[in-house]
């Protein structure tokens, strides 16, 4: 596109965001609960994709700490694995939180140090200026000296974890530039639209953001646990009361060797052993626990796509579950050589997220039985009644699907059911992209395209802002 | 075989025809960076894949004669920020640097530094985005003393009106974003709460509330600046529209977007099959009246001419288009003023006018058009343009003097134009105004057609049509009558045998067949009644002159009291009357005739 041309008046708003791009060498950062995501504005998909989870050990009683995917590596003895964020998505444990997110572009972006040839021009013209010139020699030492950083943040961060953010993003990191958005605005933006309906369906939390004209509609905004995580424990509720035998996962580190066995057998496998005191922290089984069920999830998972509940009976007179069940089942094998085919179980373990009392009850659970008003559908509810009734068939029509658990099989055709349902007069659209890395990487994808737009350089929050006005001025400015 | 091998048989010359090429021999061009013999393994047709080589993009060909562009890391500044942020992209080089160089001594010495150069001149050119940065244009803000003379509010404080106004400007009057962020805590002023010394509660502003406020204000500033005569249009038009903004209309608009939005699937199924009734419903109305259009038109059917010979001339042809043009003229008229048909009878003015009206009302509520008295004035108004000495109806009457709107030209018998009003469209039409004539004694071809005969006759033929027309419709309406009777005799009889199924009394089902009997035979009786009813009518107009008036007055108000509301409903209305009526002359011969039995 000739960039000398100018664009005409239709090309921002209306729907759809032609894309005007002047690059800046920006960083986009998209820190989430389970992955953290990181890479330079402008690229289609992020460079750094890294687990938000760190690991801690001690090694002659120095704590150490371990970033990025080598936590999955080693069971070393008491190898504990944490997480910087809390379950509700909001950031617990800020001097973690700052070295994860540092780890995630310092270790493929920006390498420990700056990178030289960008600061030629900033050196010349810092000659003349010696005060400046040592804020120079103080930027060298900080990872993100030359490159101005967008970050993202949910819906519902509180303006103290903002502020937080800004002081290490500037301090710590001595950015030039900074700028914090909502995920939920740009995954908007990432799918094209200045005004959508975001519902995120992540690890830690399932949201519903409306978006007006690039902004959050604040009362709007709904949220609730029953994600990534909480499918993860129906299924392991699932495991637990399985038949023909209870589950048990066992990691691959605990496996010796394993011999295979026909469907539905017991596991013919050796252990390996560990002694009591090199054994690995229990958080450190989990974890691995969980990526087994991930795969499990994109294996075998299927959302009922409807219509009506799977408790429910069909249009023509079937019980959906009857239905359900004379579908073939879907096999799966477990790292210790267990295989076994699943049938309407695998409906089961995410029915919840539409029909809470379909849920699975495991008193074991960290997750309380949800209560409906948590349920997708009642949050879409809840966040349409509480924006204004001109734009909410705006809304329906521009409903963006994002975050990877929506990528369970017949997610999207069950929401459409449900919204068709429930909001039968106006057109519900839902526009969610086939590519598993869109979905993936929503709301990354939406910050590298805001970030590389000529038009956002003027938004950004300097250093020289930030030095006058403080920490407030993300509350100002970052609406 | 083909014919080249005969020749060649038979030792022909291979004659002109060359032996045709094997067609269409595409040869599949091989693709670079595969070697021939892997390309041959191939075989002969292409693979339906793409062969598509993995390495990057070359050059085009021009390209390599454009001399290359370095590209530069080149700090920028945006004039849309006011802190000068220094951010850095990649810019082409300007060609400056190695261009001419410009005769100027202290270019010259910047030359030296290419660095700094770029510098400048990327910050000289103003950044190319900047001008994107646009705001909403915002009204001057109050004043101190403004506020306390015009702006005060029992409803809004000023740290709120204040509040109110920063946040519009803040997000640019994006109303649904304002009412979302609006958060005001007003605080406890003390001079406002005094002693009482109460924490005011957090109060929840609408945005139509938020509207209210923002567009009085506005509205207020813009009529403080220019008072509303000296302002221009535009101007004037916003300053209208923010006045008249109604908070309580907006607030019930979104009251039924919401129910609108909040209906349930079996809601919007039903609208959706109600819309279709009406749809149909309309259908069927348009096609209601278009036939009772076209019943009035055959009524009042306009004085037509069968024989063309007159026409042939070029006088003929004037005169026809004069003709045409008013009856033109009279249609319009008619349809303007409801009333006034240059040769309308009476009889037959009021169901046009009934007619209309009763269109109307079932269109639209528009209201009907002047009444005939405003009529009468108009026609009185004309007169006294036309003649310049007004004369008295008596005087008028006396001297034979007539007013035309517009006359033929040449001569015309009155004999004529009634001899014409005797034609009917159709020839059974034509006939049966014969007989009804001939019934009445009247003559067809008029003895003496003075005027007021001929209007006489007029009136007469008008209402004859009329009269059959309405006959024909009794008798449509008397059929279907007779059809619904025996659906209903069919039911009952059915209805009865079930009740008689459980009973299981042969001797009371005996008894009912018979009754059933006399039932049916009452039935005939009574139609036969209410045709000599019928016959009885069509008598009627053969006593007087005046009378068939009054039997049109009977029929139209039996297809006429239909055009008041929807017409269906109005239809089955008046079959179910009728069918009342049917019903009462059949138990009422029903006794007759038992009567009679005993
Ligand atoms: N193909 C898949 N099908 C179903 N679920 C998947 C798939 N891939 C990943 N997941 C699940 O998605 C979750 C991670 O989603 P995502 O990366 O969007 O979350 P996040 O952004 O890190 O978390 P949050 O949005 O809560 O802060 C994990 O729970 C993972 O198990
Ligand atoms: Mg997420």
């Amino acid at each position: 596109m000739n960039p000398s041309i100018p664009p005409s008046s239709a090309e921002y708003g209306g729907g759809t965001v032609l894309i005007r791009r002047d690059e800046v060498s920006a960083i986009v950062l998209d820190p989430g609960f389970s992955t953290t995501r990181a890479g330079f504005a402008g690229e289609d998909t992020p460079k750094s994709l890294i687990p938000t989870y760190y690991g801690q050990y001690s090694i002659s009683s120095q704590q150490k700490h371990i970033f990025g995917d080598d936590i999955f590596v080693t069971p070393r003895p008491a190898f504990s694995v944490h997480n910087p964020i809390s379950r509700d998505g909001v950031v617990e444990d800020w001097e973690m939180a700052e070295k994860v997110w540092e780890y995630s572009f310092t270790s493929r972006l920006t390498g420990t140090r700056s990178g030289n040839f960008v600061l030629n021009g900033l050196d010349d013209l810092h000659e003349d200026e010696p005060s400046r010139e040592m804020e120079g020699v103080e930027l060298e030492e900080k990872p993100l000296a030359d490159s101005p950083l967008l970050m993202s943040e949910c819906g519902w961060n509180p303006t103290k974890a903002r502020e937080k953010t800004i002081e290490i993003a500037m301090e710590s990191w001595g950015t030039p530039a900074f700028y914090l958005a909502k995920n939920g605005v740009l995954a908007a933006f990432a799918a094209g639209k200045a005004s959508a309906l975001v519902v995120d369906v992540g690890a830690s939390n399932v949201s519903v953001t409306p978006v007006h004209d690039g902004m959050i509609l604040k009362r709007g905004v709904q949220h609730s646990p029953l994600g990534g995580d909480y499918i993860s424990s129906q299924i392991r509720a699932l495991f637990k009361t399985n038949s023909p035998q209870p589950i048990t996962i066992t990691p691959h580190y605990l496996i010796a060797s394993k011999a295979p066995v026909d469907a539905g057998q017991p596991p013919q496998v050796t252990y390996k052993a560990f002694p009591p005191d090199k054994t690995p922290d229990a958080s450190y089984r989990t974890l691995l626990e969980e990526r087994t069920l991930t795969e499990f999830k994109e294996c075998v998972v299927q959302v009922w796509p409807g219509p009506n509940r799977l408790s429910a009976t069909g249009p023509n007179g079937v019980a959906n579950e009857e239905l359900a069940k004379s579908s073939p089942g879907r096999p799966f094998e477990f790292p210790d050589g267990y295989n076994q085919v699943f049938g309407v179980d695998r409906y089961r373990v995410v029915e919840s997220l539409f029909d809470t009392k379909a849920a699975i009850l495991d008193p074991d659970s960290p997750f309380p039985a949800p209560v409906q008003a948590q349920a997708i559908p009642e949050l879409i509810k809840s966040a349409l009644n509480g924006v204004d009734v001109d734009i909410r068939p705006h809304l329906l029509a521009n409903v963006v699907v994002t975050g990877a658990s929506s990528l369970l099989y017949g997610f999207n055709d069950r929401l459409n059911q449900e919204l068709i349902q429930n909001f039968p007069s106006p057109r519900v659209r839902i526009s969610a992209p086939g590519n598993t890395a869109e979905r993936r990487f929503g709301s990354w994808i939406g910050g590298s395209i805001l970030a590389s737009l000529g038009t956002f350089h003027q938004m950004w929050i300097s250093k020289k802002e930030y030095e006058e006005h403080g920490v407030s001025i993300v509350e100002k400015r970052c609406k | 075989m083909a014919v080249a091998d005969v020749r060649d048989m038979l030792d022909l010359p291979a004659d002109g025809h060359p032996r045709p090429h094997k067609k269409q021999k595409v040869v599949e061009k091989r693709p670079e960076g595969i070697t021939r013999e892997l390309y041959a393994l191939l075989g002969e047709r292409a693979p339906p894949i793409a062969i598509t080589e993995n390495r990057y993009k070359g050059r085009p060909k021009w390209m390599s004669k454009v001399k290359v562009r370095s590209w530069q890391m080149t700090p920028f500044t945006n004039s849309a920020r006011t802190d000068n942020l220094v951010l850095r992209h990649w810019q082409r080089q300007q060609d400056t640097v190695n261009n001419v160089p410009p005769p100027d001594g202290a270019e010259m010495d910047v030359d030296g530094k290419p660095e700094d150069e770029a510098v400048l001149t990327a910050e000289q050119e103003a950044y190319h985005f900047a001008k994107y940065n646009v705001r909403a244009q915002m009204p001057k803000r109050y004043t101190d003393e403004q506020y306390d003379r015009h702006l005060r509010s029992d409803e809004w404080t000023r740290e709120e009106t204040d509040y109110l106004m920063d946040l519009v400007e803040e997000f640019d009057l994006r109303w649904v974003v304002i009412a979302d962020r609006y958060e005001c805590q007003p605080q406890p002023s003390d001079t406002e709460t005094g002693g009482a010394a109460l924490v005011p509660a957090k109060q929840h502003r609408t945005m139509e509330q938020m509207k209210a406020r923002y567009y009085a204000i506005t509205a207020s500033m813009l009529a403080l600046e220019h008072p509303p005569s000296e302002m221009s249009e535009t101007e004037f038009e916003l300053h209208e529209k923010m006045v008249k903004f109604d908070p309580e209309r907006e607030r019930t608009r979104k009251e039924l977007a919401a129910l609108q939005l909040n209906r349930t699937a079996d809601e919007v199924r039903e609208e959706g099959i109600l819309l279709e009734e009406l749809k149909r419903i309309v259908a069927n109305e348009q096609t209601f009246i278009a036939e009772r259009k076209e019943l009035y038109a055959r009524l009042e059917v306009p004085i037509s001419v069968g024989n063309t010979t007159m026409y042939q001339s070029s006088q003929g042809l004037s005169q026809l288009l004069q003709t045409l043009m008013q009856a033109d003229k009279s249609k319009k008229r008619r349809s303007l003023l409801g009333t006034e048909g240059s040769g309308a009878s009476p009889a037959s003015q009021t169901p046009t006018q009934n007619i209309l009206s009763g269109l109307r009302d079932s269109r639209a509520d528009t209201p009907i058009g002047p009444t005939p008295t405003t009529a009468t004035k108009r026609t009185a108004a004309s007169n006294t343009h036309q003649t310049l000495k007004p004369l008295t109806p008596a005087e008028e009457v006396r001297y034979g003097v007539q007013h035309h709107d517009r006359l033929p030209s040449g001569v015309q018998f009155r004999n004529d134009r009634a001899q014409k009003l005797t034609q009917a469209k159709s020839n059974i039409q034509t006939q049966k105004l014969a007989a009804a004539l001939a019934e009445l004694e009247v003559p067809l071809r008029l003895v003496m057609p003075t005027e007021r005969i001929c209007k006489e006759f007029e009136k007469l033929i008008h209402s004859v049509n009329l009269f059959l027309d309405a006959r024909k419709v009794a008798e449509k309406v008397e059929s279907e009558i007779r059809v619904l009777e025996a659906a209903r005799e069919e039911r009952e009889r059915k209805e009865r045998e079930s009740v008689q199924g459980m009973t299981k009394d042969i001797a009371d089902v005996k008894l009912e067949s018979e009754d059933r009997h006399i039932h049916v035979d009452g039935r005939s009786i009574g139609h036969a009644a209410e045709s000599e009813a019928l016959s009885d009518e069509i008598d009627d107009p053969g006593d007087s002159e005046d009378a068939p008036g009054e039997a049109d007055a009977d029929g139209e108000n039996d297809v006429l009291s239909s055009t008041k509301d929807t017409p269906v409903r109005e239809k089955e209305a008046f079959t179910t009357a009728h069918k009342r009526s049917a019903s009462v002359h059949s138990i009422i011969s029903n006794r007759s005739t038992k009567r009679q039995r005993k």
